[in-house]
């Protein structure tokens, strides 16, 4: 009853909103976001920055004097829902542009409905490398950097901190994790640390001490790790009661320290750094501006998913502004190459991938939060231009 | 030859000194393993899950401030009335029945995951870690051993002995063997053979318990915590002998080395083939295990 009256009211308030502007001839983005399940904290921050970018873009007189207006469907992070609702999104509702998938295979396949549908695509979550790679396509874009990036700035900001370093890698034994190290492996190699042994563990290691030994015999400098959750609880823990972590620069994945480990982790978390896209930390001016109106608005802390879909609204603004027009065709042509202003920065969409190209930040943990320790330039962290398909 | 020495000291010898550690760790999950298995003749699939338990409530106790030595005595007390209610109230039920091994197999199976959901509900599925009771190290040898491992092969070791002289040495443990031997005999001895067996049901589960007491600090704790160990358990009861307390210690100190020393040759990812390849060959070979069964010694 109550269910049915909320439905009702909401119903009404939302035709009271919007019939206004959209007489006025808005531009409609869809929003097709995990809204329920495990990735709904992701789809909650994806939702408050583009809803805070539209606000003050519809506040400035919108794009082209037209009101921005989001429409918003879970996908539960289900790569067929997603197609579902992106398919009535674009046939339906008749949006002009589609965002919000976080988890990279909903990405992948939202972005083939696009293709389809004659229509454009963006993501500002998923990080898997092949999006912009050998499963590009001329309807997707990324305004986040990609899993490549955040290791490039890793290795890059190791190899400062410890040049011709002996580096020991240690992984879990899977597809994800072999895939970080070896990337990781060999941008610290082309820039002239040594690797000097490398352990695959198995996934939910119990006990790490029995790789201690290789460990031990290898004598690195710094250690390299891509494991995950309750493994890098262990795997740290045990490091720091065996007195291994001591002098030893031990640097991971983005998902391998993160809020839901840190505190079980608790002191041996010290010192452990990784690279990031964003830090609510960065000194500009515009990140500054950026987290005060996101705590106003939603009496929480911006995160990378937050900022990047802030910045997103303002890509595509800057987008249609440029190609005065929201025809699929003029705005991929305005997209490429494209220069705009983030939280994080000044972001560059290259042309050849449809990856955005921006400064990238290392951060370590002191104190137990995330301290930003240095940052490398969005040419130095990009990487190679790996499409071929336009 | 002074590259050899620097070998064996600084990678062999603490490599073998950590594998004690663990050794001791997956001894004392598979010791309540081993004795319900061989007295019962039950699989019991939710051993693992009473380690998570014990884990947890050590660690909700431990949160509102009862201490870690108190939490030794209080929690196996705590884990044996459930061990006692799941044995009447459960497997005793379906004991009798002509599969018996299927049944409780499946039972015990079904009841590890629904604790483990209800862990996942309670407690949330973040992992959480109680803090070490003994911090520092120990340097043994020029090898740096954590003091809480060494208090752990040492408590283990304790632990261990109690429970062999129990079962081998004292009224309560002849009544179990006795049962264990041939349970109409013993019945008519007048031995009370189903609260033996619920008994000794419950005395495997506050084992249990008190092993996630004891590894809560090292391992951490999550609501998928119970199969850390199990699997290894299981190897050590079948390699060991089902039932056999000596056997158990015996197949689970010589199983973790063997894991340790490979892993500083193959891969890690092998260390498992080899030691269920162990248990393969055990099985094929001496299917009754190293030292046989309990009551038959």
């Amino acid at each position: 009853m109550t269910r049915t009256a909320f439905i009702l009211t909401s119903m009404f308030a939302a035709t009271a909103l919007t019939v206004p502007a959209a007489a006025a001839d808005s531009i409609k983005i869809g929003v097709v976001t995990p809204l329920s399940g495990t990735y709904t904290p992701i789809g909650q921050q994806v939702k408050w920055g583009l809803e805070l970018a539209t606000k003050e873009v519809n506040a400035a007189g919108g794009i082209m004097g037209r009101q921005v207006e989001l429409t918003f469907e879970d996908e539960e992070a289900n790569p067929s829902v997603a197609v579902q609702k992106a398919e009535k999104l674009f046939e339906v509702q008749k949006v002009d542009f589609l965002t919000g998938t976080v988890n990279s295979g909903s990405t992948l396949a939202v972005g083939q409905t696009a293709e389809r549908a004659g229509k454009l695509v963006a993501t500002t979550v998923s990080f898997a490398d092949s999006i912009t790679g050998d499963k590009c396509s001329p309807n997707v874009f990324r305004v986040n950097a990609r899993a490549g990036q955040q290791s490039a700035a890793l290795a890059a900001w190791v190899v400062k901190q410890k040049p011709k370093a002996k580096v020991f890698f240690l992984g879990p034994d899977y597809e994800m994790g072999r895939s970080t190290v070896a990337t990781f492996k060999k941008t610290v190699e082309g820039l002239g640390d040594e690797s000097v042994g490398e352990v695959f563990a198995p996934l939910d290691s119990k006990d790490y001490t029995q790789y201690f030994g290789q460990l031990r015999q290898a004598k690195p400098e710094v250690l390299c790790t891509s494991v995950a959750g309750n493994d890098t609880v262990r795997l740290l823990t045990q490091m720091e009661d065996f007195g291994l972590a001591k002098n030893l620069l031990i640097v991971g994945a983005s998902g391998t320290v993160t809020s839901q480990n840190i505190s079980a982790i608790g002191a041996a978390a010290e010192g452990f750094g990784t690279g990031v896209g964003y830090s609510t930390q960065i000194e500009t001016a515009e990140n500054k501006k950026f987290v005060e109106a996101f705590k106003a608005a939603n009496k929480a802390d911006p995160d990378l998913y937050g900022a990047d879909s802030y910045g997103l609204i303002y890509f595509y603004k800057a987008a249609v502004e440029k190609a005065k027009s929201t025809e699929t065709d003029k705005v991929r042509e305005a997209m490429r190459g494209l220069e705009w202003m983030t939280p994080q920065g000044k972001k560059t969409m290259r042309a050849g991938d449809h990856q955005a190209i921006q400064p990238m930040y290392v951060v370590r943990v002191t104190n137990g939060q995330f301290k930003i320790v240095g940052d490398i330039s969005g040419e130095e962290a990009i990487g190679a231009d790996d499409c071929k398909r336009f | 030859m002074a590259g050899l020495l620097e070998y064996i000291q600084f990678v062999l010898a603490p490599q073998m000194i950590t594998g004690l550690a663990l050794g001791v760790a997956v001894v004392l999950v598979a010791l309540g393993l081993t004795i319900i298995f061989g007295l019962l003749d039950v699989i019991n699939m939710a051993h693992g899950e009473f380690y998570a338990v014990g884990a947890y409530v050590a660690l909700a106790l431990g949160a509102s401030g009862v201490s870690f030595w108190l939490l030794l005595v209080m929690v196996p007390l705590i884990m044996v009335p459930v061990g006692y209610a799941v044995e009447r109230g459960l497997i005793q039920r379906v004991f009798n029945a002509p599969d018996r091994h299927v049944t409780t197999l499946l039972l015990t199976f079904g009841l590890g995951l629904v604790i483990e959901e209800a862990l996942k509900i309670v407690f949330g599925p973040n992992t959480q870690r109680p803090p070490t009771p003994i911090s520092g190290a120990v340097e043994v040898m020029g090898v740096i051993l954590p003091t809480y491992r060494l208090f752990l092969i040492v408590i283990g070791a304790a632990i261990v002995a109690a429970v062999a002289i129990v079962v081998n040495k004292t009224r309560l443990g002849a009544f179990v063997r006795a049962a264990a031997f041939d349970r109409n005999m013993a019945a008519s001895l007048g031995v009370p053979v189903k609260q033996v067996f619920a008994g000794t049901f419950a005395f495997g589960v506050a084992l249990a318990g008190l092993a996630g007491v004891l590894l809560a600090p090292i391992y951490s704790v999550f609501p998928t915590m119970g199969r850390d160990f199990i699997f290894l358990a299981f190897t050590v009861v079948i390699v060991g002998g089902m039932g056999s307390i000596a056997g158990a210690v015996v197949a689970g100190l010589l199983i973790t080395q063997v894991q340790v020393l490979s892993s500083l040759i193959v891969s890690p990812v092998w260390s498992d083939p080899i030691v269920f390849g162990i248990m393969v060959l055990v099985l094929v070979v001496r299917p009754q295990g190293l030292f046989g069964r309990l009551g038959h010694a």
